[in-house]
Parts: structure tokens; sequence; C-alpha cells
């Protein structure tokens, strides 16, 4: 009798969330969380992370083309973002060789120029950065940013990011050699502006 | 009785089905081994968008998807739906019939299954109503516009079979959304194809394109002698001897043509000639002048 009203609450359930998807959605949890956070970033020139998930067909192509093997595709266990492109910075950044939004079918890696990429900004930590910390002289991510003096230059040999000219690729974040507990660097990716660009 | 050599040689249109099908699962198979170790990167994706160099093929299902749901028009996106559209506007749903892997996979399983349980064909055990195919198109537009992401393309069947491809060659890993495959493969042995018949929204909408399609299976009514050994051939459950070739459910993958054993049935191209109404039957199927045990 137990299971049986187990199974009917839990059927009850499952009925009611269908009826409440739209309301879930708005709430922005459950399968409709976005993967998107820090270190996890869209290919470059991802539309906005609103759109992202509807506009993308899954076709796998930016994935396939990438000669870095920095995207890979997600499965169902993100719910509807099943099968989306995602970078994670940690493992393998991205090299901006910009191939993957050449070959987007549907335009949500929009063709943009290796410069105008925005798949996030580098925060560096100062409260974890050896340098900044004053334990020893690292500049690791200033000597592997691809936009060197521009986006990182060293501020009294310290790293200093500037937002007007980083990319988000990651390739600090991959560089830095300070891992931390839960699972960041130094210097991390902040998604900022997957949710604010058309 | 027919002579086995005879009708051996009428299995023409089958086996180049066979090998078309085998053709467009080996470019999904092999292409990513290729794109891995040669970094050949010609072709990338597969069967919901193929890039050939810099033509772009792209589902017209998941296109459709993606332009409704996220309300923006893109271009090369509409070019990219233009090949599929129009194949299934002249020759119907030959996507399912002659490329999709499911198909392809679906016989396989198919001939296994004959083999292991030593049975000549599969029985068609749960029939249901053939508008559920519309129903299941819509409901998908539907269920997409509601969850604001295209569903079809994460659990379509037919790109799952490239995903997981992919993933194992790349990853070595596989997306737990393969299980959609295998119950799709196991429908099988309810129904044959039953997700085709009755399920697959991609499958709908091409039919729908296709309705008007110019090549269809035609029937002669004079060679017919209503055996029903095209009804059996079908894959689908469709009835040639009933002019259900006709339907827009048909693939026109041929196999009723190669079971045809009087020649009666063929794959032709519709035009304003050959139009006209039937030409009257000279008899009645029931009287038949070959009755069916001669067949066998």
């Amino acid at each position: 009798m137990n299971r049986i009203r187990n199974a009917r609450r839990s059927f009850l359930k499952i009925l009611a969330g269908l009826f409440l998807l739209p309301a879930r959605k708005a709430c922005a949890g459950g399968i409709f969380q976005s993967p998107v956070a820090t270190n996890r970033l869209r290919p470059p020139g991802a539309v906005s992370e609103e759109i992202f998930t509807g506009k993308c067909i899954r076709c796998g192509r930016c994935i396939e083309v990438c000669p870095y093997r920095s995207i890979i595709q997600l499965d169902a266990r993100v719910g509807i973002h099943a099968g989306t492109p995602l970078i994670r910075a940690e493992d393998v950044p991205c090299y901006l060789c910009m191939k993957c939004v050449e070959v987007c079918p549907t335009g949500t890696l929009r063709r943009i120029r290796q410069e105008d990429t925005r798949m996030g900004l580098a925060v560096v930590d100062r409260h974890r950065c050896i340098t900044w910390r004053e334990e020893a002289l690292c500049r690791t991510c200033y000597n592997v940013c691809p936009f060197k003096e521009k986006a990182i230059r060293l501020d009294e040999l310290r790293p200093v990011i500037d937002e007007k000219y980083c990319t988000g690729c990651g390739l600090c974040t991959h560089g830095c050699p300070i891992s931390t507990e839960d699972g960041r660097k130094a210097v991390n990716i902040e998604p900022l502006y997957s949710g604010l660009r058309r | 009785m027919i002579p086995t050599k005879e009708r051996k040689k009428t299995s023409t249109i089958t086996r180049w089905r066979l090998f078309i099908q085998a053709c467009a699962f080996l470019l999904i198979l092999v292409n990513p081994f290729l794109i891995l170790h040669f970094h050949f990167t010609f072709i990338q994706g597969w069967y919901q968008s193929l890039g050939i160099g810099k033509l772009w093929i792209v589902s017209p299902l998941e296109g459709m998807e993606s332009i409704l749901v996220a309300r923006h028009l893109y271009p090369p996106l509409l070019v990219g739906m233009l090949i599929p559209i129009l194949l299934a506007l002249l020759l119907g749903r030959v996507f399912c019939g002659w490329i999709c892997p499911i198909h392809f996979l679906s016989d396989l399983s198919d001939r296994l299954v004959t083999v292991v349980t030593g049975k000549k064909r599969i029985r068609d055990r749960f029939i249901l109503p053939r508008s559920i195919f519309w129903y299941s198109l819509v409901g998908e537009f539907l269920l997409a516009m509601i969850l604001g992401a295209p569903f079809f393309v994460f659990l379509s069947p037919a790109g799952l079979v490239g995903r997981e491809i992919m993933n194992a060659v790349f990853f070595h890993t596989l997306a737990v959304e393969g299980v959609v495959v295998l119950l799709v493969l196991g429908m099988n042995l309810i129904t044959r194809r039953f997700y085709c018949r009755y399920l697959c929204p991609l499958g709908a909408l091409l039919a729908l394109i296709g309705s008007k399609r110019k090549l269809k299976v035609r029937r002669n009514p004079n060679a017919c002698v209503s055996c029903g050994l095209c009804d059996r051939a079908c894959p689908l459950g469709l009835k040639p001897s009933l002019d259900e070739g006709k339907s827009v459910h048909c693939w026109n993958c041929g196999a009723c043509v190669d079971a045809c054993a009087t020649n009666a049935l063929s794959l032709e191209w519709h035009t304003q000639a050959n139009n006209l109404p039937e030409l009257p039957v000279d008899h009645a199927p029931g009287s038949s002048p070959a009755p069916e045990e001669s067949k066998r």
C-alpha cells in the first residue's frame, strides 16, 4: 500500500512538474541550470546563454573541428543543455584559432575576430596568487597570455588584468601553477559576458 | 514456382540501398578517426548537420526548431536546409529509407534477429493509428517551444548515433542519452520500425514536405496478382498491394519492388504524362488466375 502511495505521489509530482515547466525555467534550476560557470565557458562568439541552448542544434561540428580538443560535448546529466559545447578552461583552454566559429551552421557561434572574443574575464585571486601574496615571483599567466602587455600586464611584477583586452580564453588559468581544493586556480575565468551579449 | 535465381536478380534496389546506407554509416563512423588522427576536417558533423567543405547540410527539423526557439534567422542556416528540403520535395522520405543510420542499424539488427530466432520474418505485434506520426511532429514543436530548447536535437536517434561515435572516438566516453538508440532498436522487436513509423518527428516533417513527391511506388494492376509478398516486405507495414506505396508514409526504400514476384511494382518518376487515371483492372483480386500457393 505504501509503495502504491509513493508511486502515486511521485506520479503527481511529475505531473505537477510538467505543468510548472515554464515557471521552473524562470527560477533557472534543475534541468534548466546552465552549465556555464567559473572556468566553464562557451566557445568563442557564442550568443547569450539565454538563447544558446535554443539555437544550438548539437551537431558537434565545433567539437570535431577544434584542433586542441578544447571543446567537449555535454551529456544528458546537464538537462536540456545536453549536447551543447563547453570549454573547461583549466583542463584545455581555448587557443583562439577561431575554427569553430567558421563551421557553426546555426549562428550560435557568431563569426567574430579573434580579439573580439569575450568568453569571460580572467580574475586574479589576490589571496591565492603567490606573487600577490609576495611568496614567490611567478608570472606564468603573463607569459602564456596571447595578448601579453594588453590583457595581462605586470604592475610592480604582479599580474593585473585589463578587461578591455581580455578574451577569456583561459590560457592563464590553464598555466597557473596554483590549484586550490575547490578545483580553481589563482586566476579564473568568470563568464561575465555570457548573459549580456546577444 | 519462381526460380530462386530470378528472384535474386530482382533484388537490385535492396542491394543498392544497403550499399548507400553502409556508405552513409561508414561516413559518420570513419570521419571522427580521420579528424582525430589526421586532422582531416574537410567533412565535419553527422546527420544533424554535415559540413562538406563549404557545403553545409542542416537537418530541416533541427534548423526550423532552432529558428523558432531563438526567433532569429541566420541565412546560412536557411541555405543549409535547402538541400534536404529539395530532396524531400522530389523524392519523399528517402533520407529515412536510404541514409538514416537508425534504419541501417535496424536492418542489421533485423537480420541478426532472424538468424538468432530462426524465424523468417519479424511480425508486427503492435499496430497504432498512423495519425500518431503527425501528433508526434506537432507535439515535438510544442515541447521545443515550451522548453525553450530544440528538444529533438539532443534526443534524435539519427543524430545520437553520430554523436556517440564521435564521443567514443574523441573522449572515450559515451553520452547517457545513447540509451535512446538502444530503445529505438529494441522497439523493432515489438513492431518493425516502430519508432520510424509512429514517433519520429523528423520522418513526419520529411513526409509532410514530400506529400507531393515525384518518386512513388507504382503498381501495375494488370500484372499484380495480389499475393501480398510486398505487404510482408514493407518495413513500415504499408500495403503496396492496396496502392499504399503512394501514401505520404512510404519512404521509397524499394523493399516491396524487390519482393514483387510479377514485377508489378516499380519506383517511378511521377510526371504529368503518367499521372493519368489508372487503367481499369482486368480481374478482381479474389479471382486472380495465379493462386497464392504457386509463389511459395
